[in-house]
């Protein structure tokens, strides 16, 4: 009994050992363009209202940590001493002024950003990516992670691969790209949104600002809208080889007979916002929220 | 001839390209006019000197150990330590496909629209030219790309091929099909999209 508590213990004081702790912090201008780069473990990062850029966090064996910049740049992340060995990542945490540029690059470190109000911009190749923020800007790449934001940025331009972009409380102008992936919009109210997968399927739930577009395209995902009972917009819906079900607007669909292959255009109310939806197999549907 | 007149045609006079009108009025200038005889001498010297350069210039030492050894140092999975030459001939041909991409991209509209077919087929010429170029700087960055990315990676492009074969076949059927043209420049967008942020991964890496 006695020797398991003493295995217990050395493997979890190996690990433990093997790490290196970082701790350090500059100051900085508020709206400096930040670069960090971290390719395996989390690196997250907090808008904070100091001129300054904190980071703790830990690195495993073998790993070096750099920290360097004055006014308006400045430049962190982890390098590998040894690059032929591979090993557990890196956990940063990292606190930068609100209204900072950052760029974050990673190959299958998470990403997770929080309370920032400037721009961001996330590229990975396998990590996930969480934003929850009111950006002017986002930007966001991963090949396979999921891609999760949540706020009202200005412009954001979301591209995924194989994983599940989540837009939550979207505002503005949004571009939204997968292949396999999903993308799922909920509890947003967009001026101009253009969403496309090839096999992922698209979900809106939400509603389009007067005069505002939603364009969802896919070549063999689903299509299902969940608008408001009251929207006033113009709608062009065409399937190829799916079908088309304008739900609770059938009756604003007129003559054009909803179905399989038939493209089925109408207005409801004194229209205004535009509603584009083309997919060559995939279903299209219409439903309350 | 005046002054500036002369040294606008200075470079033409010095390669002895001038026309013989224009010869004899030159160096009439040249008899009368101290500065520009003395540009005109500094300009041929200038000349002798360029044509006396090396067609090549052969390093200073032997690179190919050193770049050989780069190629065989073992790489850690999910980091790409890509050299400094492929980096570069990487980026020459990045560079190059995304200004043919570019080029589609900024066209007046992305969609074809009443000439049909005919337009189509001029976007999918470009988009070909583009992912046949993008491949090639991809196949390139390849062999330092983790195999779990290189899996990813294929997986979505025949995802998309999927998709454009489908597209095809249908379009066969429905010649002119505007919604069905539109799809099919979808799936080359997220082809071409794709492959240019995969050789990108290659390349930043």
């Amino acid at each position: 009994m006695r020797a398991d508590w003493l295995l217990a213990g050395l493997a979890w004081a190996s690990p433990l050992d093997a790490q290196q702790k970082v701790s350090r912090a500059i100051g900085i201008a508020p709206d400096a363009s930040i670069r960090i780069s971290n390719s395996a473990g989390i690196t997250r990062i907090t808008g904070w209202d100091h001129d300054s850029i904190a980071v703790i966090g830990s690195l495993p064996a073998g790993a070096s940590f750099y920290f360097g910049g004055k006014g308006q740049v400045a430049k962190l992340g982890v390098e590998r001493r040894d690059e032929t060995v591979a090993g557990p990542g890196a956990l940063l945490e990292i606190r930068v002024p609100r209204g900072a540029k950052v760029y974050v690059k990673s190959v299958s470190a998470a990403i997770e950003a929080s309370g920032l109000s400037g721009e961001l911009e996330c590229v990975s190749v396998g990590g996930g990516i969480r934003v929850d923020a009111s950006l002017k800007l986002l930007v966001a790449e991963s090949m396979e992670g999921n891609l999760d934001v949540r706020g009202a940025n200005d412009v954001s331009r979301l591209k995924g691969g194989s994983g599940t972009i989540t837009l939550t409380g979207a505002r503005g102008d949004v571009l939204a790209t997968s292949i396999g992936g999903p993308i799922l919009f909920t509890s947003g109210s967009v001026t101009r949104a253009h969403l496309e997968t090839v096999s992922g399927a698209i979900g809106y739930e939400g509603e389009v600002g007067p005069r505002g577009t939603l364009e969802a395209v896919t070549h063999s995902g689903d299509v299902t809208l969940r608008l408001p009972t009251d929207i006033s917009a113009e709608f062009d819906l065409e399937s190829f080889d799916g079908n088309i079900d304008a739900g609770f607007l059938a009756k604003s669909a007129g003559p054009s007979k909803p179905g399989k292959g038939k493209p089925v255009s109408f207005v409801t109310r004194e229209g205004g916002s535009n509603i584009v939806v083309r997919s060559f197999k995939g279903s299209i549907r219409i439903q309350k929220p | 001839m005046n002054c500036t007149e002369l040294r606008s045609r200075l470079q033409a006079y010095a390669s002895g390209t001038l026309r013989t009108e224009e010869e004899a009025a030159f160096e009439a200038h040249l008899g009368r006019c101290e500065a520009c005889s003395t540009e005109v001498t500094l300009a041929e010297a200038r000349l002798a000197q360029t044509g006396a350069l090396p067609k090549a210039v052969a390093p200073v030492q032997d690179l190919w150990p050193g770049i050989q050894e780069r190629i065989e140092r073992p790489r850690i999975a999910g980091r790409i330590a890509l050299p400094k030459w492929a980096l570069a001939a990487a980026a020459v041909l990045l560079i190059a496909a995304s200004s043919a991409v570019t080029a589609v991209w900024l066209r007046p509209s992305s969609r074809p629209a009443s000439q049909g077919s005919t337009r189509l087929i001029g976007f999918e010429a470009e988009y070909t030219a583009a992912s046949d170029e993008l491949s090639t700087a991809l196949a390139t960055a390849r062999s330092w790309l983790a195999p779990e990315t290189i899996a990813i990676i294929e997986r979505n492009l025949a995802s998309i091929d999927q998709a454009l074969a489908e597209s095809h076949r249908a379009l066969a059927l429905d010649p002119g099909n505007v919604a069905l043209e539109q799809l099919v420049v979808a799936a080359w967008r997220h082809k071409v999209d794709l492959l240019r942020r995969a050789t990108a991964i290659g390349s930043a890496s």
